[in-house]
């Protein structure tokens, strides 16, 4: 279940467009009616402000003193591909790369954990609620308790490695190890939700293909790769979608837990928005990356109406 | 990938097992273990001294010492920020339930000249992420004077594209005849949708209560940057605060993590069966 | 439109959210008859907090036609967003904790209101000089700050630690790194630092400005430009980079150093004098806590003023600011400072407050020696960009000290960036 005000605009695409049969009653005053207070809050908190994003990205703003703001045309846009530290492009990478953990790490983990979980008896069923649990904790909370498991002189992280005969490691303060410790964090925190939607998958999918392979002799693995994979493409799709958009628009962790750093190995697109925006207060620019992150996400929604209709023909 | 125990040939079983049952138990239970530990992790902090927590490798046994919660508590006005959290939460599900019922029977159910048109314009909303909001939204609020209030954490929310798809898609699949009895009048139709119509997208609209409550309670970037002062604010947004303020009393704010997470944790217990036919669902729409 | 269960359901759903809404007036709350000040300030914990309300309150038996409302922000940069927040909104507090180049950035904004109307001159003359000097904008030459909570860096350190190794509280650097290695081994480390995020620089990056400044060059010219790659402050990365290495510095977050000493598992802590009631809590009388002035470089002893002042709104009402000034000046009192210095562990601003704080300077020695080094510690210059140009510091601590990059790239780097950053604030 989706748990984060983004997540709730996202999962719509799960539900498949019905046809109906004509309806012959004149409706449409009342119909307009109805849909008029759900058109009106989006129009005003968010069509409206996304054009609105687009004029200030043409302004060097003032928030302290709009009148004292300037009109600059592109130039924001070009500061986008100028020195600044970081870089867009360099925290384009570390979107990507946090992302890619997600989405790759995520599909495959989750996937992993759904056929070990499907159907079963009550302990099976528990496992899966601990394993869901996670997801509907809120992530101020769970990522505070995460930075106490990366400490690197008490954590629980460094006492496993212990446990192992393995010597600690800096986590969070060093920028090699920051973002796979914020992925764990966020895996941990996300695959839940992915893994019932998969577990969903799977208990509509037809076992008698996979009897049918098992008798031409496939083992397992190939009994999963050719017969079991290829039914969830629909799932793994939405999967696919959910966790990058999602991914590419994840703060709360990074906020709290690395603060971007160390050495910017941390400050995705997002953070990098949030921080110019409401640290810096380089509005203008900020509104420049936030155009800019609206036209990727909306080319992923974009791309993924694509898939799925070239899927279900 | 896996040594089959016995000899059977496996065309004879009818069952599907995809692993030996003694060992797909003990990896399950190892990995709904892992995901637990945190959990664990933090109640052991929360009660432990002080002394106890800065000492590795770590105790992992409890030692009851309940005073960091009394401190923790004493900290921040925890009853207000729980408060604030409740009405914004609860009056952001009343909205986003009302607005997705209404919008949704109008798209499941009647047929009207501009509904391709509208829909697509819910359709498009799902690609503006909340990030991109943050500005604009700000200078919104600023300029209608809604920083730093209720509204300004309530009403963007008050209307869900998910809430819209769900309900809209639990009409849809209603058998037609239910609204085809009468030929009615504008006002005969709402009553038929309040009469009829809710009781039977009932399941639709707990989980879009669900997944809203969950999104508002769980929200943290929003009322960080909208409002600045404890009368508003919500319970993560003070906790944030508290960690701030209190980086370094790990013991405290483990603390405060539990008693601040338990509510959620509680209401997702209680309803875990609705929360996971709402993921399933999502999937079943899939297919 | 005709009645029915419906609409009925839909107007009490409406009224409700609106009564939820209508709550959200209840936080200002309206005057009765008394000026309402409001201070947006990070005092959020500890002695600070309970000094501030203590302060707060007795202020307002003295003045009983002033109410004066804290606002309580966790940390500088929320403070900052917060402060910078409430004045896009055109609802500023009345008064605000600020950094000398916060409030060269307001000013240039003109949200400010300049003191020299409401502060005589022998309020001015009161005041330590190194405090006053700290005050007024290059911009314009006024008097836009009011001095509050003043600090300098001091060492502090587990005296059992050091004496099991036969060592005292070092008096130079290179004492300092000798015995901090000496400590370190088998989980304790010598000294932890944070240096911060390029969002918010921390205690680590003041203690590199100071090594900087003690090997001869500050890392700001008094006209604000960096100097991040002069010879001092390569060699002071260096200094840090090599402590590291020798496994005798670690990085972290939230007060680490504090959290390690306290744990007995760190020899030092290079911290501000607000943090000693801190890391007296945190030791808890396990040992002895030392404390000793910064030791000194071959430039002699350097150390950093740090610590903000309090600037006024432009948008209060002129009752308003005449009442916030009443608060300022009496938060500046030989009196006031001399409870807040002695239970905030700041250092008093004005010399006035020594005599009335005799007996816990005469328990807490740090006092004295962070008031010698209030005559000659130096606050960085006061221009828009510094904060920003720190935060660039504090990544190229980052970089050097986890082996990123020598530390004479990283600062080359972190100069490119800071002096840019100047450029496009003049």
């Amino acid at each position: 279940m989706a748990t984060t005000q983004a997540e709730q605009r996202v999962s719509p695409r799960a539900v498949q467009v019905g046809r109906r049969p004509a309806r012959r009653a004149r409706n449409g005053p009342l119909a307009v009616g109805l849909t008029l207070p759900a058109l009106l809050i989006f129009a005003v908190f968010t069509i409206l402000p996304t054009a609105y994003t687009f004029v200030i990205s043409l302004f060097d703003w003032n928030p302290l003193n709009v009148a004292q703001s300037r009109f600059i045309g592109a130039g924001n846009y070009t500061k986008l591909f100028g020195h600044a530290t970081p870089s867009f492009a360099a925290s384009g990478l570390t979107s990507l790369y946090f992302t890619a953990g997600m989405v790759i790490g995520g599909t495959a983990l989750s996937l992993a954990i759904a056929v070990l979980l499907q159907r079963g008896g009550a302990l099976l069923g528990a496992v899966r609620v601990a394993v869901f649990v996670p997801h509907v904790t809120p992530l101020v909370a769970t990522s505070i308790v995460w930075v106490w498991i990366f400490n690197p002189q008490f954590g629980l992280a460094n006492a496993v490695l212990h446990l192992f005969g393995l010597s600690g490691v800096d986590w969070l303060d060093n920028s090699a190890t920051a973002m796979p410790a914020v992925l764990a964090y966020s895996l941990w925190h996300e695959v839940g939700f992915t893994v019932v939607i998969f577990l969903g998958g799977l208990s509509v999918i037809s076992g008698e293909l996979g009897e049918a392979a098992r008798v031409d002799g496939a083992n397992r693995w190939q009994e999963f790769w050719y017969v079991t994979w290829p039914q969830l493409r629909p799932v793994t799709v939405f999967v696919v979608t959910i966790s990058t958009i999602s991914s590419l628009q994840a703060f709360t962790q990074f906020f709290l837990m690395t603060g971007g750093g160390p050495v910017h190995a941390t400050t995705t697109l997002s953070f990098l928005l949030y921080q110019e925006a409401f640290v810096f207060f380089h509005t203008g620019y900020a509104a420049a990356l936030a155009v800019v992150l609206f036209v990727v996400t909306a080319l992923f929604t974009l791309l993924q109406f694509r898939t799925r209709r070239s899927s279900s023909r | 990938m896996h040594v089959r125990p016995g000899g059977a040939p496996s065309h004879v079983r009818r069952r599907r097992r995809p692993a030996g049952p003694v060992v797909r138990r003990v990896v399950a239970v190892a990995v709904g273990l892992a995901f637990l530990a945190p959990f664990w992790w933090v109640v052991t902090t929360s009660l432990a001294r002080t002394s106890d927590v800065y000492r590795f490798p770590p105790s992992l046994l409890p030692h009851w010492h309940v005073a960091n919660y009394a401190r923790a508590w004493a900290a921040a006005p925890w009853p207000r920020l729980f408060g604030n959290t409740v009405l914004v939460a609860g009056a952001t599900v009343v909205l986003a339930v009302l607005t997705s019922v209404l919008a949704g029977f109008a798209f499941g159910v009647l047929r009207f000249r501009g509904r391709t048109a509208l829909f697509t314009v819910v359709l498009a909303v799902m690609m503006v992420p909340q990030t991109v909001l943050l500005i604009p939204d700000y200078v919104i609020a600023q300029t209608a004077d809604l920083l730093d209030t209720y509204w300004i954490q309530i009403l963007p929310w008050g209307a869900s594209v998910f809430g819209i798809f769900l309900v809209r898609q639990f009409f849809a699949g209603l058998p037609t005849e239910l609204f085809d009895a009468a030929e009615l009048d504008g006002a005969g139709r709402l009553r038929m949708l309040w009469s009829i119509g809710v009781p039977l997208v009932r399941p639709a609209i707990l989980i879009v209560a669900l997944n809203v409550f969950l999104g508002s309670w769980n929200s943290f970037v929003w009322p960080f940057v909208m409002t600045s002062s404890p009368a508003v604010q919500p319970v993560e947004v003070g906790l944030a605060t508290f960690y701030g303020a209190q980086g370094t009393d790990w013991t405290g704010l483990s603390a405060a993590v539990t008693f601040t997470t338990v509510p959620v944790l509680v209401l997702f217990l209680a309803l875990q069966r609705h929360f996971l036919t709402g993921a399933y669902s999502t999937a079943g729409g899939l297919k | 439109m005709p009645q029915s269960p419906l609409t009925r359901a839909v107007a009490v759903l409406a009224a409700g959210v609106l009564a939820a809404g209508g709550l959200a007036g209840c936080g200002a709350g309206s005057s009765t008859g008394k000026t309402t000040v409001t201070f947006m300030e990070t005092m959020s914990s500890g002695t600070l907090k309970s000094s501030m309300e203590y302060l707060t309150k007795q202020f307002e038996k003295q003045h009983k036609d002033i109410d004066v409302q804290l606002v309580v922000e966790p940390d500088y940069p929320t403070l900052r967003n917060k402060e910078t927040a409430a004045l896009a909104a055109g609802k500023p507090p009345t008064i605000g904790q600020a950094y000398s180049d916060w409030a060269a950035t307001y000013a240039k904004s003109q949200v400010l209101v300049p003191l020299d109307g409401y502060a005589g001159k022998a309020d001015v003359a009161a005041l330590y000089p190194g405090v006053r000097s700290d005050l007024y904008l290059p911009s314009d030459h006024k008097l836009y700050m009011w001095p509050f909570n003043k600090s300098v860096v001091i060492q502090y350190y587990n005296q059992k630690m050091l004496s099991g190794k036969g060592k005292s509280a070092p008096k130079t650097w290179d004492e300092f790194a000798a015995t901090a290695k000496a400590v370190s081994g088998h989980g304790t480390v010598g000294v932890s630092i944070d240096p911060g995020t390029s969002a918010g620089p921390a205690g680590g990056e003041a203690w590199f400005e100071i090594l900087a400044a003690a090997y001869g060059t500050p890392v700001f010219a008094s006209d604000g430009k960096p100097r991040f790659t002069s010879p001092a402050a390569v060699q002071a990365m260096t200094y840090l980079a090599d402590l590291k290495k020798a496994g005798a510095l670690s990085l972290g977050k939230n007060y680490p150093g504090q959290v390690a000493l306290g744990a007995g598992k760190g020899g030092f802590d290079i911290s501000s004098v607000a943090s000693y009631f801190y890391n007296q809590q945190a030791v808890g009388g396990k040992f002895p806590m030392g404390t000793a002035p910064l030791p000194s470089g071959p430039a002699g002893a350097a150390n950093q003023l740090a610590g903000t002042n309090i600037v006024m709104f432009a948008k209060a009402s002129d009752q308003e600011k005449k009442a916030a000034w009443t608060f300022m000046k009496y938060l500046s009192s030989p009196d006031a400072q001399a409870y807040w210095a002695s239970h905030s562990g700041y250092l008093p601003v004005t010399p006035a407050a020594l005599p009335k704080m005799a007996d816990f300077i005469a328990k807490n020695p740090y006092q004295k020696f962070g008031a010698d080094a209030l005559k000659t510690a130096k606050a960085d210059p006061p221009y828009p960009w510094v904060t920003k140009a720190q935060g660039e510091l504090a990544v190229a601590m980052q970089s050097a000290l986890t082996g990123k990059q020598t530390p004479a790239a990283a600062l080359a780097d972190a100069q490119k960036q800071a002096a840019a950053e100047a450029k496009s604030g003049e």
